[in-house]
């Protein structure tokens, strides 16, 4: 039985990463929790075992990005090797509060780029952030602000800045949302016309995809006087983030985003202004850092990983890990990708399957986080994933658990001593006794069926399977 | 024959682009290694992607962008493959290629007739992980870069294993993954030391001979090159791929010069322009050359913006008038320079 320690280092390890051995969970133990909390926030993602060098001469397409598959599964090569895990858990949190899709922009590459970009600022000050993706070409062209010209104005980056990307619906005017428009005009991309002519077309000539930059046209800006929630002057794009970032509400609004990503689900946004939030004392106590850290994303984070509401017991398990959690954290543990494989897009594809296609979502709203991913058939597919990789014994890494699992078997494990193992292993804890009774009821039949009445490798491996098909596998 | 540098320098003119992008047919999709026959006919070996395998063919085309056809499909079926890697022709105009993820060899007639399959997936000696790059000496013996292995093997056009040369790491004659091979004209093997970051002289018989470069953005220095040939004068062109450069040495590896990329509108480019009117008038108003500032020392960001530039350039090569082939893969097309020597 895990000990309370290893069980708090695991819930840790599956929000703040991908999940862990259980081999690296006693390491981080030994390091202890807030030591481990501190290197998670300071590691870089600077990428050392599969490198971009590497993902580039396998597989060209990840590279130049001509397709829609491309930007995520360079993202999943990132995500399954990365030693920074944290760094990409919140560019998945960031990247599904400002969803940005393939189906508007063909183009891979912008979208790989925001990701990158989340890589780099998503941790600082949340106002550098939003200003970044103000600028962000993928953004611009996602949200039509290439379109939203001094004189003719086009309000749709405007309007979801305040709704989905900071303060939420309910905090400011219809006055308020054309005024931030009116503050954007000139913000766009060089070379507007003929980048989103081939986007439009989804042109690929005459020499492939061409990247998009950022540019401020002067001379489209309107330089007129504007009111913005109460401020008035010539307001710029930087001064509306700058009154964004003061208002409680965007403090509020970050908060329970933060809430439900890394503690426990929230029902989908647009529910928000209807619902409580499930823990209203947490949430005024992020904002509470966020406004005294000057809207530190790092700050508030460290805070939330070191608190109470946090390391909880009733925290546990309260997020359905998303399809692109799930398969990440799947195959890091599976440890088939060592390198650049040419499994690695149907892999990906998997998420799509689920639920998740990564850099491409259902709308400028995102994705439906919570219990709506295993509200459909997807749970199959996740279920099959799941028990599918881990099962596989080929894998090295699902080597070195049926080893770690019968290097201490003393002679032979009974039925409750495999399952026991198995979940051990595989960092699933405080399983529902209706589970553990399955789990044990199918061990025994494993056992009895070998032919040393003792787990053998396949028996271990179908353990592994069936472990991976729990309802708290499938949680976070 | 010798292949000490003469006392001239060897200077890259940029003649012009040749292809365009293609999922199939005329064209390329992620064009990765470049064979010229004897009759001058170029072939491009097309690595595709994982997510539209058409570009897994072999197009036939020439200097004049006359289009001859294609061949090869994707799959592990006969004639299949994969993960195309590279390309070359011996003597007998046998075009030969390799498939590193099927660990084979598929041996063909310049027409696409498959005439022979061979290649065993293992490490040891005469077996196969991850060939890719391919070259043939005077004696229409093949070199096999066996990347995995960390070796490079030679064979027999029938697949008889005859040598082994360099193994895994990073010392003297030892590789880190390599690509690209070239066989000069004295049967001296240069690898495309990928990771290793260099490029490695061998003699005929196997001898490591020397190092050229090391790793680094500067001149002389290679982020993982991907290919090497080199002319009757002994100068070295040098795809620096992670550079998104091609880089001239001398026989002694003396840096000579740097180009990195000049491309211009090819005539199937041109077509598809020219029936294309409105595409055609947004790009005219275009800034395509940019002076950009980026948050990253890695050229990838800078070509992915700037059309002209190299952005992967694969595979180098010599065609049959001495014109420089580079296979610029993720712009699906070949920048082809002029070699000019002044005494």
């Amino acid at each position: 039985m895990a000990s309370k320690e290893i069980k708090l280092m695991a819930h840790l390890m599956r929000r703040a990463g991908f999940g862990a051995s259980r081999g690296r969970l006693d390491e981080l133990v030994e390091q202890g929790y807030d030591e481990t909390v501190e290197s998670m926030l300071s590691a870089i993602d600077r990428p050392t075992r599969i490198t971009d060098n590497l993902i580039r001469r396998y597989h060209p397409e990840y590279s130049g990005m001509m397709g829609n598959q491309s930007p995520s599964g360079n993202w999943m090569y990132r995500m399954v090797s990365t030693d920074a895990p944290l760094r990409e858990k919140v560019g998945l949190m960031w990247h599904g509060m400002f969803a940005t899709g393939y189906s508007k922009l063909a183009n891979g590459k912008v979208l790989h780029d925001q990701i990158r970009m989340f890589e780099r600022h998503g941790m600082g000050s949340f106002k550098n952030l939003l200003m970044e993706l103000s600028r962000d070409p993928a953004m611009i062209v996602w949200l039509d602000n290439s379109e939203n010209h001094n004189g003719s104005v086009n309000e749709n980056y405007g309007r979801e800045l305040l709704e989905l990307f900071s303060m939420g619906v309910g905090n400011y005017t219809e006055h308020d949302v054309k005024e931030a428009a009116r503050a954007f005009t000139g913000w766009t991309i060089g070379n507007t016309e003929y980048m989103t002519l081939k986007s439009a077309r989804d042109s690929v000539w005459p020499y492939g995809r061409l990247s998009f930059h950022f540019e401020y046209k002067e001379h489209d800006h309107d330089n007129g006087e504007k009111e913005f929630l109460g401020h008035k002057g010539n307001l710029n794009g930087e001064d509306i983030v700058d009154i964004i970032c003061k208002q409680p509400a965007t403090a509020a609004f970050l908060s329970r985003h933060m809430y439900s990503f890394f503690v426990a689900d929230e029902p989908p946004v647009p529910e928000w202004p209807y619902k409580e939030p499930r823990d209203p004392e947490a949430i005024a106590a992020l904002s509470k850092v966020y406004f005294d850290s000057d809207y530190n994303v790092e700050e508030m984070l460290r805070f939330l990983f070191k608190s109470e509401f946090f390391k909880s017991e009733q925290a546990r398990y309260q997020r359905v890990k998303s399809p692109a959690e799930l398969v990440a954290g799947v195959l890091r543990l599976t440890g088939e990708f060592d390198r650049p494989k040419v499994d690695m897009n149907p892999t990906n594809l998997q998420s799509t399957y689920m639920g998740q296609w990564l850099l491409n979502p259902p709308s400028v709203e995102g994705w439906h986080w919570g219990t709506e991913w295993i509200d459909s058939g997807a749970l199959v597919e996740r279920v099959n994933f799941a028990s599918e990789r881990l099962g596989n014994i080929e894998s090295p890494g699902v080597q070195t658990l049926i080893d770690r699992i019968l290097s201490d078997s003393n002679g032979g494990l009974n039925a409750e001593e495999l399952v026991e193992r198995a979940l051990d292993e595989l960092s699933v804890g405080d399983i529902s006794d209706k589970t553990r009774s399955a789990l044990v009821e199918f061990a025994e039949v494993q056992v009895n069926q070998s032919d040393s009445g003792n787990a053998g490798p396949e028996q271990v491996a179908n353990v592994l399977k069936l472990v991976g098909a729990t309802p708290e596998f499938q949680r976070a | 024959m010798t292949t000490t540098a003469q006392p001239r320098t060897a200077r890259l003119t940029y003649n012009r682009t040749i292809g365009v992008a293609a999922m199939q047919g005329r064209g390329f999709y992620y064009p990765w290694s470049v064979a010229v026959a004897a009759d001058g006919t170029y072939f491009v070996l097309g690595r595709g992607s994982d997510s539209d395998p058409r570009g897994v063919r072999m197009v036939a085309m020439n200097l004049e962008e006359e289009y001859f056809g294609t061949f090869g499909s994707f799959g592990e079926g006969s004639g299949q493959a994969i993960w195309n890697a590279s390309t070359a022709i011996d003597s007998q105009q046998r075009l030969f290629t390799s498939d590193d993820h099927m660990n084979r060899i598929l041996v063909r007639t310049l027409d696409g007739e498959l005439l022979d399959t061979w290649g065993e997936s293992g490490t040891g000696e005469g077996k196969l992980n991850g060939p890719n790059g391919l070259a043939f000496n005077s004696k229409d013996e093949l070199l096999v870069s066996d990347h995995l292995n960390g070796r490079v093997q030679k064979f027999t056009g029938d697949g008889k294993h005859l040598a082994t040369i360099g193994e895994f790491g990073s010392g003297d004659g030892q590789l880190n993954l390599p690509w690209g091979l070239h066989v000069d004209a004295d049967d001296n093997l240069y690898v495309a030391d990928w990771g290793n970051d260099r490029i490695v002289k061998f003699s005929s018989s196997g001898e490591f001979l020397a190092n050229f470069g090391s790793v680094g953005r500067g001149e002389g220095e290679f982020d993982a090159p991907s290919d090497v040939c080199v002319d009757s004068d002994g100068y070295m062109y040098v795809a620096d791929w992670g550079n998104q450069r091609i880089q001239v040495l001398d026989a002694d590896g003396g840096f000579v010069e740097q180009n990195e990329g000049q491309a211009t509108i090819s005539k199937w480019a041109q077509d598809f322009l020219d029936t294309n009117v409105e595409e055609s008038a947004a790009r005219d108003a275009a800034d395509l050359d940019m002076d950009l500032m980026f948050n990253t020392d890695d050229p990838h960001e800078r070509s992915a913006h700037i059309e002209k530039l190299f952005w992967g350039p694969t595979s180098i090569a010599l065609d049959n008038d001495g014109h420089v082939l580079v296979v610029d893969s993720n712009r699906h097309r070949l920048q082809v320079f002029d070699v000019v020597t002044s005494a």
